[in-house]
């Protein structure tokens, strides 16, 4: 488990000096609510409003896969990934200490695009802040971890660029497909419903527990 | 094995065709209900084929044996294939019975999903270098992507009724006269499949350079 820490703290470290990842997300994604509006019959608008969690999520999901491409690039240089390798722990860890930093870059990049959604589609998200706030880190758990395990195998993979979003966006249908209805339901109602967070929790459950015992044979060399 | 299962599979391609072309004309659809013994064996098919690499995935990761990772992708390559004319032959049903060729009807999204990720899954192993490594990742994939085959079964009771697809079939629902050559067909396509993994298998093992 320190091992997981560790390598959590390394990666939350590298990218508080670096911001490089983070502000990357952050430009992308509000880049991608940008040209909503240009894509959107009359633009992003109040009108427009019942679009909004569908290309919020979309919005979610590019920044997230342009992040998580990098996740495991830095690992490349010097070999560092050998070094991830010999870790002297169940290399679950490494994966868990990976996936938990991915959460952590991700996070601010979602809120400023949370925000940037609300003042365009002109939508008062503070009443429901906090039960948004939840459904967003249910689904990003689930996103997160599949794009941590993957980002691991597609680095190695030639086309690397293209391999990434085409093993991981077929499995990111369950996760968008619940928190898009979950947040649709929320923003309309105010209330947090239970059947798409049902799904929610039970692929998070489902990918973490697979993806913390198949990491062993992703490092594997 | 591979010419038993071939004997087995031309004798029931015989007997279905004979039971299809004395079965009964549906009364409402009309000849082209009978796509219907040809999509849905093809979607248990596929089913069946990606739930045997998911099975021989976890198989090859803990045994790290080749001829699990042999079966996992024949059986991928044929569950493509099954689940291609799947999502072939439902338009051409729809397009006669529901008067669209695609609906996005929860099922049928999800057979979708279903076929991207076993492509994703045979991209993946022509786009990884090494054998070792290709069977390791491919495994690793083969297992995550078992977890859409439930989402699929149980797409209609999840996503709460507004499906163009019947529920889930239940004893008696068919009537005898189409129950049996029903039960045929699958029986089938369960063979079509089982044949088709060998023989690719079998294939696999024999392009596989020989051990020094």
């Amino acid at each position: 488990m320190n091992v997981g820490l560790a390598i959590f703290w390394k990666d939350v470290l590298i990218e508080w000096r670096s911001r490089d990842r983070v502000v990357a997300m952050l430009l992308f994604s509000l880049l991608v609510v940008m040209i909503f509006q240009f894509s959107l019959p009359g633009g992003a608008s109040a009108d427009t409003q019942v679009y909004a969690p569908g290309l919020l999520w979309v919005a979610y999901v590019l920044a997230a896969l342009f992040g998580l491409g990098r996740a495991f690039t830095l690992e490349l240089e010097n070999d560092a990934l050998s070094g991830l390798a010999l870790a002297p722990a169940e290399r679950g860890w490494v994966f868990l200490g990976k996936a938990l930093a991915n959460l952590t870059i991700l996070a601010p990049a979602q809120a400023a695009t949370a925000f940037a959604f609300g003042l365009f589609f002109a939508l008062d998200l503070t009443a429901v802040a906090a039960p948004l706030a939840g459904i967003v880190l249910l689904g990003s758990l689930g996103l997160c971890s599949v794009g941590t395990l993957f980002s691991a195998v597609a680095v190695r993979t030639r086309f690397r660029e293209v391999m990434l979003p085409l093993l991981l966006l077929p499995l990111l249908v369950p996760i968008v497909s619940g928190s898009v209805r979950a947040t649709t339901v929320l923003i309309a109602t105010g209330s947090v419903p239970f059947e798409p967070i049902q799904l929610l929790v039970v692929t998070d459950v489902a990918y973490l527990i697979v993806c913390f015992l198949t990491f062993d044979y992703v490092l594997d060399e | 094995m591979i010419r038993w299962t071939g004997i087995l599979l031309a004798a029931l391609v015989t007997a279905c065709t004979v039971l299809i072309a004395t079965s009964p004309v549906d009364a409402r659809q009309g000849v082209i209900a009978n796509i219907l013994y040809v999509h849905v064996p093809c979607a248990f098919a596929a089913y069946a084929g990606f739930l045997t690499t998911a099975i021989c995935s976890a198989l090859y990761l803990v045994r790290r044996d080749e001829r699990f990772d042999r079966i996992a992708m024949a059986a991928a390559e044929v569950g493509v294939l099954f689940c291609t004319l799947n999502i072939l032959s439902g338009p051409i049903w729809a397009k006669g019975t529901w008067g669209q060729w695609w609906v996005w009807d929860p099922r049928l999204t999800v057979t979708l999903l279903l076929w991207f990720v076993y492509l994703a899954y045979l991209l993946l192993r022509s786009f990884t270098e090494g054998s070792e490594r290709t069977a390791r990742f491919a495994a690793v994939y083969g297992l995550l992507g078992a977890i859409v085959i439930p989402l699929n079964y149980f797409a209609i009771e999840l996503f709460g009724g507004a499906a163009m697809h019947p529920d889930n079939l239940e004893g008696d629902s068919l009537g005898p006269a189409i129950a049996l050559p029903f039960a045929a067909s699958v029986v089938t396509g369960l063979t079509a499949l089982w044949h088709l993994v060998l023989v690719r298998a079998d294939l696999e093992h024999r392009q596989a350079p020989p051990d020094l």
